[in-house]
């Protein structure tokens, strides 16, 4: 019994520090340009996919060292050309809101059915990182979660630095703050759109990986990470990186023991009803600004 | 687009809609095609509503369509209530889901009202599926089987025999839709167009957002409860995977071809799609691939749909006629 | 250095511009009058490419600039100050300072512009820390013109930057604006009723219901009594 809760609060962390990184990324792109994605999840499955297409090709012995270097480039590719083909020229339209809901769902669904057209609907699995474990009296820490907590703590980190001191960072910022004051200093808006939306890919796309190792890849699989990564991004407060790592962890926490104790049909009840609850007390959430 | 246009629109439809069994009575598939075009025409309609013209981001449609089938396959199966009456309860059902939907989160900005209602989509699918589901009767997994026909005034209305059901649904077809284009052409609509444009305008005007927000929710959630109620007693069984994101975007693509907030768009957008989805089923798995690379392209090409479509060229006639003005 | 002939500008249906026509000398501090709503703002944003729609033609040191994005006009040293200030909220000073010399062009005078413009606002260098949503009205309307400064620009289109300002203050703001002129920078100046405006300016226009109605140097603005009655406050 005590053993099992250690277990279920190291896979609560674990499972945690990959929805911050994700939820990060969203909060990103809707903070910046206000476009709700609905191939979020899609782009997390796409990851794992794309890591499972470089062991394959590549052998495993090279390692996830070799998986990142090429994986992360590509997905920022594929974001900002997506951003620019698809979303970009919508922005000017009456109603461009809903319209790039629309087309992200399109496209959300036709990149599930091509994983399932190309990779077939068996799911695939990815090695795990790091091989062992760390034993302390009893309780097992496999390398694996260890790894993946250190990785994603370090992505986030790394971004939170980006943000706040390079340039591309400073200019994401301003156009969140201000979209006018920022066409006046000369940002352009589109590059930067496109910019932060493919970082968001990036970030969501190494979840994949980092979470798909730990479980397995399939071709719907992104659908609980979208409404995942959306609830925390409420619950910590849009905007807010520190909030949504509060609220990745709080969440992660609770799907774990909510997962243990009835069964893995509830977990997106629970979040649902820690969604609802934030909107109903503090629609701003945790730590956000309103807006 | 205005009245005339809008109720000659209308009219067409209900004619021809009124005449093709006379045509195509014979074949039970094409019938059957047809109902599944009034029936999804309805719920496209009410989807118009929400987000064409009251611009609330609702991505809870095929949920409380959903909802209301479910509710009305247990309420008589369960139950033993008449089909008649479960699709009443299960509309009201619905409704009464609506509201405890929209209390929350209708205050907030657009795009957490897409988030809450995705949610409460995404929400359903385990619930159905897993115990809490079993206990009320939704059958798990396997879903329900062998649901109870409709009958009214000693008449069995079931997809044996689809020319009966199909005026049916026709006379359901035509109540609903009058009802969402009253609703469009009244006080409402002209309230809705307000708010659209400007909150704090309309605010000032007098106009409540949350009020009229919740109650054409409540109503939109009340109509495809029951056309929910009437697709599961035609059918005649249910199962979750009505919830696949597969039908979420087809129901979409009802409403990027109709063109959204282009009122009677979104009935031959459904029309069209309904009709396109059964000739694309030999595709298998290459089917909802199309339909993801189809929606994209129309968002992206017409924006406005066939409605717009048509109106450019009518309005580009025009304007070679008179000088344009600013 | 500046000349727009035949400006026509849209703001959805209503025609806000039409068929103005101005021009701006090397060195020269021109003023903008008119009453509110008018069109003045749209005129500099029509400049400076931040209007919706806009026709005619805007030719630059011989260059034709009409219909060009912001950030590339920003580039070639027109920068635009807005009456709404528009600043970075939660950002620090600094950071809205390093932000406006965000065009290739500025970068390199980053450091050198500003160590000008904490010479011209030294109240700026004491809050550099400070986030610029915590900043006083006069404070913020500083910033903003030193925001507009880093850009490295020839050609500044300052907008109202007396707007709600105590009179003192609005001194201050205009003895400043004479100071960056007198370092070299063009000056398009939109302003409305302030008394001691014509002695900053080598030339005056006045813009009403989207039409010139006067044009001319400072001797011949205070030669037209109307002028003077309505616009100067005199």
């Amino acid at each position: 019994m005590y053993l099992e809760l250690i277990d279920v609060l190291i896979s609560g962390l674990t499972n945690g520090s990959v929805y911050a990184l994700m939820a990060a990324g969203l909060t990103l792109v809707y903070g910046v340009s206000k476009a709700f994605n609905f191939a979020y999840g899609s782009f997390f499955s796409l990851g794992g996919y794309i890591a499972w297409m470089l062991m394959a090709v590549f052998g495993t012995a090279k390692g996830y060292f070799f998986v990142f270097i090429l994986s992360v480039p590509l997905l920022l590719l594929i974001g900002y050309g997506v951003e620019r083909i698809i979303v970009s020229p919508l922005r000017k339209r009456q109603d461009w809101e809903v319209k790039v809901m629309m087309v992200t769902l399109g496209l959300a669904l036709l990149l599930d059915n091509s994983f399932q057209v190309v990779f077939g609907a068996r799911m695939k699995s990815l090695p795990p990182i790091m091989e062992g474990a760390l034993t302390i009296n009893d309780v097992i820490v496999s390398y694996q979660d260890m790894a993946i907590f250190i990785l994603s703590i370090a992505s986030i980190l790394c971004f939170r630095w980006m943000l706040n001191n390079t340039r591309l960072g400073m200019a994401a910022r301003a156009v969140a703050q201000n979209p006018a004051g920022a066409q006046i200093v000369g940002i352009p808006q589109n590059i930067i759109f496109a910019s932060t939306f493919a970082v968001s890919t990036a970030m969501v796309g190494v979840g994949g990986i980092l979470l798909s190792q730990k479980y397995f890849i399939s071709p719907a699989d992104g659908w609980d990470i979208l409404v995942k990564a959306w609830v925390i991004t409420a619950f910590g407060g849009m905007g807010s990186i520190r909030g949504s790592l509060y609220a990745a962890f709080i969440l992660g926490m609770l799907e774990a023991c909510v997962g243990w104790l009835f069964g893995m049909s509830w977990i997106l009840v629970a979040n649902f009803a820690v969604l609802v609850t934030t909107l109903a007390i503090r629609p701003q959430g945790l730590f956000g600004k309103w807006g | 687009m205005n009245w005339k246009n809008m109720a000659a629109i209308m009219a067409a439809i209900y004619g021809i809609m009124a005449m093709l069994p006379f045509f195509l009575g014979k074949t039970n598939f094409v019938m059957h095609i047809l109902i599944m075009c009034l029936i999804w025409a309805v719920v496209a309609s009410c989807w118009d509503l929400i987000m064409g013209f009251a611009g609330i981001f609702s991505f809870g449609q095929v949920a409380f369509f959903v909802i209301g089938a479910y509710a009305s396959a247990i309420v008589s199966n369960t139950y033993h209530v008449s089909p008649a009456g479960a699709i009443l309860l299960a509309g009201g059902f619905t409704a009464a889901v609506g509201i405890l939907v929209g209390l929350p989160c209708l205050r907030l900005k657009g795009a957490y009202v897409a988030l809450v209602t995705f949610a409460v989509h995404m929400t359903l699918e385990p619930l159905l599926k897993g115990d809490f589901g079993r206990a009320i009767g939704t059958g798990g997994s396997r879903g329900i089987m062998a649901i109870a026909p409709l009958k009214l005034f000693g008449v069995t209305f079931s997809s044996a025999d689809p020319v009966p059901f199909f005026y049916l649904t026709l006379i359901f077809f035509i109540i609903c839709t009058l009802i969402i284009l009253f609703v469009i052409k009244s006080y409402w609509g002209t309230a809705f167009v307000a708010l659209k444009d400007s909150e704090n305008l309309a605010a000032s005007l007098g106009i409540s957002a949350f009020k009229y927000k919740l109650t054409v929710f409540a109503l939109t959630s009340f109509i495809t409860g029951l056309a929910g109620g009437f697709y599961c007693h035609y059918v005649g069984m249910l199962s979750h995977r009505l919830l696949g994101v597969d039908l979420f975007v087809t129901l979409m693509v009802m409403l990027a071809i109709g063109g959204i907030g282009h009122y009677p768009g979104a009935i031959i957008g459904a029309f069209i799609t309904v009709t396109l989805n059964e000739l694309l089923a030999p595709l298998g798995t290459y089917r909802p691939l199309i339909i993801g690379i189809l929606i994209i392209l129309l968002v992206l090409l017409f924006p406005d749909g066939i409605i717009g479509l048509v109106q450019k060229v009518f309005t580009s006639k025009a304007d070679k006629a008179t000088k344009p003005v600013y | 250095m500046l000349r727009a002939t035949n400006l026509n500008a849209y703001y959805g249906e209503f025609h806000v511009l039409e068929n103005v026509s101005i021009e701006v000398l090397k060195g020269q501090v021109v003023v903008m009058l008119g009453p509110n709503g008018h069109g003045k703002s749209t005129l500099l944003k029509a400049i400076c490419g931040l209007a919706e729609k806009v026709e005619g033609k805007i030719i630059y040191n011989e260059k034709e600039i009409t219909v060009q994005p912001a950030e590339k006009l920003v580039n070639q040293g027109i920068t635009y100050i807005s009456e709404n200030r528009e600043l970075f909220p939660q950002m620090t000073v600094m950071e809205n300072l390093k932000l406006g010399a965000y065009s290739k062009n500025a970068r390199p005078h980053e450091r050198k512009n500003l160590k000008k413009v904490f010479r011209l606002f030294p109240r700026l260098k004491e809050r550099k820390r400070q986030l610029a949503s915590t900043l006083s009205g006069g404070e913020a309307r500083m910033l903003a013109l030193a925001r507009g400064l880093m850009s490295n620009a020839n050609f500044l289109c300052v907008d109202e930057p007396c707007l709600g300002l105590q009179p003192n203050l609005r001194m201050e703001v205009l003895r400043i604006i004479k100071e960056i002129n007198q370092q070299g920078i063009t000056i398009l100046l939109v302003e409305q009723n302030i008394p001691k405006i014509t002695e900053l300016a080598d030339q005056l226009y006045v813009l009403e219901e989207g039409q010139v109605t006067f044009q001319g140097n400072k001797d011949q603005a205070l030669g037209n009594t109307q002028l003077k009655d309505i616009f100067l406050g005199m």
